[in-house]
Parts: C-alpha cells; structure tokens; sequence
C-alpha cells in the first residue's frame, strides 16, 4: 500500500468519526455567530455606523475581522482539544494505533483534519459576512450595500489569518494529543493569547510571541491601497514554527506509548 | 512442528524504574487457543501491548508470522485483530457506524461489516447508539472490529472480564467457534484459571513480569503432580516460620492450619518432625493431589516468598 492510499483511508476514518458529533456543528456555527450579530447590529443601528460618503463593505469587514480574529484563538483551543477528546474519550488511541497504517499516517491524518476544520471554519466566515452584506443590500437598501466592493478580500484575509494561526494551532494540538488534561492545553492557550495582548502593548519581541501572529501579520486592511501578500513575515514565523512543532509532535507520537 | 505464530525473546519493559516485564519468552504455535495467565499486574497487558507495537520493549525481540514486528509492523498488524483491556468505541456512533471508521482504516469490503456483526450476533443492535450498549455488547462489537480483516492470528486481553455468566459463555462459544470453524489463532490472557482452562490448548503463566510455564495445558497439569498437603496445628505463625525456613512453599494459611505443596509424600513426614521439633502441635495431616488451580497459585506464590 503506498503512503497516498494510507492517508486517505487515515483521513476517511478521521472525517467519519465526527459524524453525529458537536463539533461538525461548532464548526459551522462558530464562524456565524460574528456574521449574525453584525447582521443584527447592521439592521439595528445601521445609520448610525455607515456615514453617506462611506462605503459600507469596509465598515463590516472592519466589524467582522476584528472580533473574529479575537474570537479565533478560542475557537483554535476547542477544535484542537476535540479532535484529540474524541480518542480520548471512548479510549481509542489503541484502536486506531493497532491498525494496518503507520503510526506516523495515523498522525498525520489528524493534523491534515484539524487544519481542514480550521481553514474551513474560516471560509465559512468569510462567506457568512459576505452573505450578511448581501442579506443588508436587500433588507436595508439605504444602507448603501449596492456599492462596489473586492469580494476577494475576505478570502484573502482568511487564509492570511489561517496561516498565521498555524504557529500557534500546532501548540494546542501537540498539548492536546499529550495530555488527556482538558483544561491544561486551554488554559495554556488562554495564557498564551492574554500575555500576547499585555505584551503587545510595548514588548520589544512582542513580533515573536506565536500567539500575536494573526493579528499582527494581517496589517492596516483598512487602507484602501491593503496588500494582503505584505508583511509576511508573521506569516513565515507562524509556518515555520507550524513546521517544527508538527514535526516534533510527530516524533513524539511516532515514540509514544500507547496506553 | 511448525514455526510459532508468535515468538517473543527476551522481552524486558520498564516503566520508569520498575520492571514490568523480566525476559518474556514466548512461543505461540499456530492454530492453538493460548491462555496467557496471571494475576492483575503480572504483565499480562504490557505483554499484549508489546506485542502490539504499542509499547517499545528496551529488550528482546518479537516476531510475528515469522517476521520481526518492528521491520514489517503494518503488515503483521494487517493480520491481527486485537482487542485490548477496556472496549475501544465511539460512544456516540452506532455498532455499525463504529465498525465503518475501522473499515475506512483497513480498507476492505462493505460486507465485511455485515459478515463480522452476523459472527458476534451483533446485527439487532447494530444501528443502536453504541453509548446504549451493554459491557458483552460492547466487548462484542470490540470482538467485530477486530476481526474486520479476517485476521488469522486475535490477541484478546481479558475479554470477558466485566462480564455476566451468560456473557461468559458467549464469548467462550465465540471464541472456540473462530479457533475451529474460522482456523483460526487466539492468544487469549486472562487471570480467570477456570476460563483458560475451558479453552485453551496452551497456556503460559506470567507473574511479576516473568514467564513460570509455557507449554500444553496438559502438560502444566503433569507438572502439577505434586501434592498438596493440609496441616491442622495450634501456631501458624511458628509452623509458618518453621517451615519456610525449610524451603516449603507455603500457599495459604488459616486460623488453624497452613496449606502447603510438596514434591513426595516422605516430605509429610519430614514436616511432621519439624513442626514438632519445634514444638508445634500437629492434629492432622491430609494430603492431595493438586487440582490446576493450586498449581497455578503454587507458582504464582512462590515468589512472593
């Protein structure tokens, strides 16, 4: 059997285990819960937010990102502690590390999903906010939704923010799969993502603590002239810690003792 | 003879610094049902788990089908069904749902499902939650899982601990139909002497990490031709004391009297002497060929003392 087969029936059994789980469900309501409150606000208060000259896409993508992106290192905490929970929690790490594929296919498979669910989640916002500006276009047309707007830079800016989460994601899942302790990779990650935000406020290597990457490396998007290929180097950071973590978690499963 | 399905030298495993395992040898022949006995804590478990891969021996080898486990890991394991201490399932799935995320791992036909829930009569409660399932039928399914890839060789770690006498005898029936209708190899731990005795062709026993007898069932019976003997006396304690000093195997002690297994009946007369001796008052003496169950805590015991 060549590596490509394994991984896909790594993957297929990994996908299949979420079916009836809360987590197929977190995942696609998680990324609406920002969307639907700026819908609410929007239709609420819609006049008060946009001024006439404004274009109003960029005040809703400026409500959108900011608290998604707060919002995210939570929703990274919980997707990661539930992909691990669910061996965990039926005591079937020795099942699936007792099947004909490699213990190194049987890893790589999980992380390949969690990443999946992550980047997924993460679409799925992007494409909510994009349907509450459709939504406002219509229900409150005076709000000025018919202007012309670059659609792209939603998805644009998921995927930078996907990246730059990596870094840090790969931590809460290595923590994960390591401990069966629920509430220390949280309570890690919540450490992680408070002290980027005391740190930020004047750190002067603030630009390397892995929990700051997103937020840091996604740059003025509000300047009309935005780049979203620019100010990489969070990007680079976060993938390349991405990169190490992954591997060493890999090691360390590879080792691991199976209990 | 042939080769051994399972062959295990010199095996030793720490945790930290203590020695779960103390130089396991093993050789499983192909075809037998193989009782690997021992009390809780022997090393039964740590055993199966080496065999497994799941835990990396510091010492010693393990071959499988004739190969190393480590340099052909996936295709030995291809060829095994396991089923190892507490069931492994997804609660939230259904038996079949369950069967299906293993079947995505192994590959293999859709029937397959269908063949192995009809094998352990599992196919009315297949589409239940398996969250709603009892401990036989979670043990069960556990059963189904692993025989997903029509293994030739089952590693089963206590399967029917936690079981109800019916859910004992189902799981015997179960197991001795797959050994001579399905052919097939079943290494069996368990630190039930009565269940091992029922089935198994072989049996090895373990205790504190070291392998006591390996051999046939029968054979561990001959070996066990040795007597026991009951002691009625007045002081255990100084008739304890006495005796081990001697080098008696002492297997229980009661508020009257000590059970002991000797070799010869001129023995029996020999601890008469010395229990008197030491002035201990010695009201009877009977003595008894050793039943499986005595030779079994005879060499378990023995090293306790």
């Amino acid at each position: 059997m060549n590596s490509v087969t394994a991984l896909k029936r790594g993957i297929g059994a990994e996908l299949y285990k979420f079916r009836r789980t809360f987590i197929l469900w977190f995942l696609v309501l998680a990324p609406a819960f920002v969307p639907f409150i700026n819908l609410m606000i929007f239709v609420k208060k819609g006049h008060e937010l946009v001024g006439p000259d404004d274009n109003p896409w960029e005040r809703l993508v400026q409500m959108s990102i900011d608290p998604g992106n707060f919002l995210f290192t939570f929703f990274v905490m919980i997707v990661a502690l539930f992909v691990s929970s669910i061996e965990q929690n039926s005591n079937t790490w020795k099942l699936i590390y007792t099947q004909p594929l490699s213990r190194l296919v049987v890893y790589t498979s999980k992380v390949l999903v969690f990443m999946l669910m992550l980047l997924f989640s993460l679409l799925l916002f992007s494409v909510f906010t994009i349907l509450v500006g459709l939504s406002l276009k219509v229900m409150v047309p005076d709000l000025g939704f018919d202007q012309a707007f670059g659609m792209g830079l939603f998805f644009q800016l998921a995927i930078k923010i996907f990246l730059a989460t990596l870094g840090y994601a790969s931590l809460q899942f290595w923590m994960s799969q390591r401990w069966k302790n629920l509430l220390l990779p949280l309570g890690i990650g919540i450490g992680g993502w408070i002290s980027f935000l005391i740190l930020s406020q004047g750190w002067k290597y603030v630009e390397y603590h892995p929990y700051g990457f997103p937020m840091l490396g996604l740059g003025n998007y509000q300047d009309p002239a935005y780049e979203w290929l620019s100010e990489l180097k969070f990007v680079y950071r976060s993938v390349g810690l991405a990169a190490v973590v992954f591997v060493l978690a890999g090691l360390d499963m590879v080792r691991k003792r199976v209990v | 003879m042939s080769e051994p399905i399972i062959q295990t030298q010199g095996l030793d495993f720490y945790f930290k610094d203590f020695k779960a395992l103390d130089q396991v040898s093993l050789n499983v022949p192909r075809g037998s049902i193989y009782g690997f006995l021992g009390p809780n804590g022997a090393g039964k478990t740590t055993t199966i788990r080496v065999l497994l891969d799941l835990f990396h021996p510091q010492r010693g080898q393990v071959s499988i089908f004739g190969k190393e486990l480590l340099d052909h890991r996936e295709e030995i394991l291809g060829k095994i069904g396991a089923l190892i201490e507490n069931p492994s399932i997804y609660k939230h799935l259904s038996g079949r749902q369950n069967l299906e995320v293993v079947r995505k791992m192994v590959g293999g036909k859709k029937e397959r499902v269908e063949e192995v829930l009809k094998i352990v009569r599992l196919v009315d409660n297949a589409d239940k939650k398996a969250k709603n399932y009892s401990l036989g039928m979670c043990q069960r399914l556990g059963l189904a899982a692993a025989l997903l890839t029509d293994p030739e060789l089952l590693i089963l770690d206590e399967p029917t601990n936690g079981l109800d006498p019916s859910g004992i005898i189902e799981m015997r029936e179960l197991i001795l139909r797959l050994n001579k209708d399905h052919g097939k190899t079943i290494f069996l731990s368990s630190h039930i002497l009565s269940e091992i005795e029922k089935l198994a062709t072989d049996v090895a026993i373990i205790d504190q990490g070291k392998i006591l007898y390996e051999g046939k069932l029968d054979g561990l019976k001959n070996e066990g031709s040795s007597l026991q003997l009951t002691i009625e006396l007045d002081h255990v304690d100084t008739a304890t004391k006495v005796l081990q000093k001697q080098g008696f195997a002492i297997t229980e002690t009661y508020h009257n009297g000590l059970l002991l297994t000797i070799k010869s009946k001129q023995e029996i007369a020999e601890i008469n002497q010395l229990l008197v001796a030491s002035g201990v008052q010695v009201y009877q003496l009977s003595s008894s060929q050793e039943n499986l169950e005595a030779v079994f805590l005879n060499l378990t015991k023995k090293l306790d003392q």
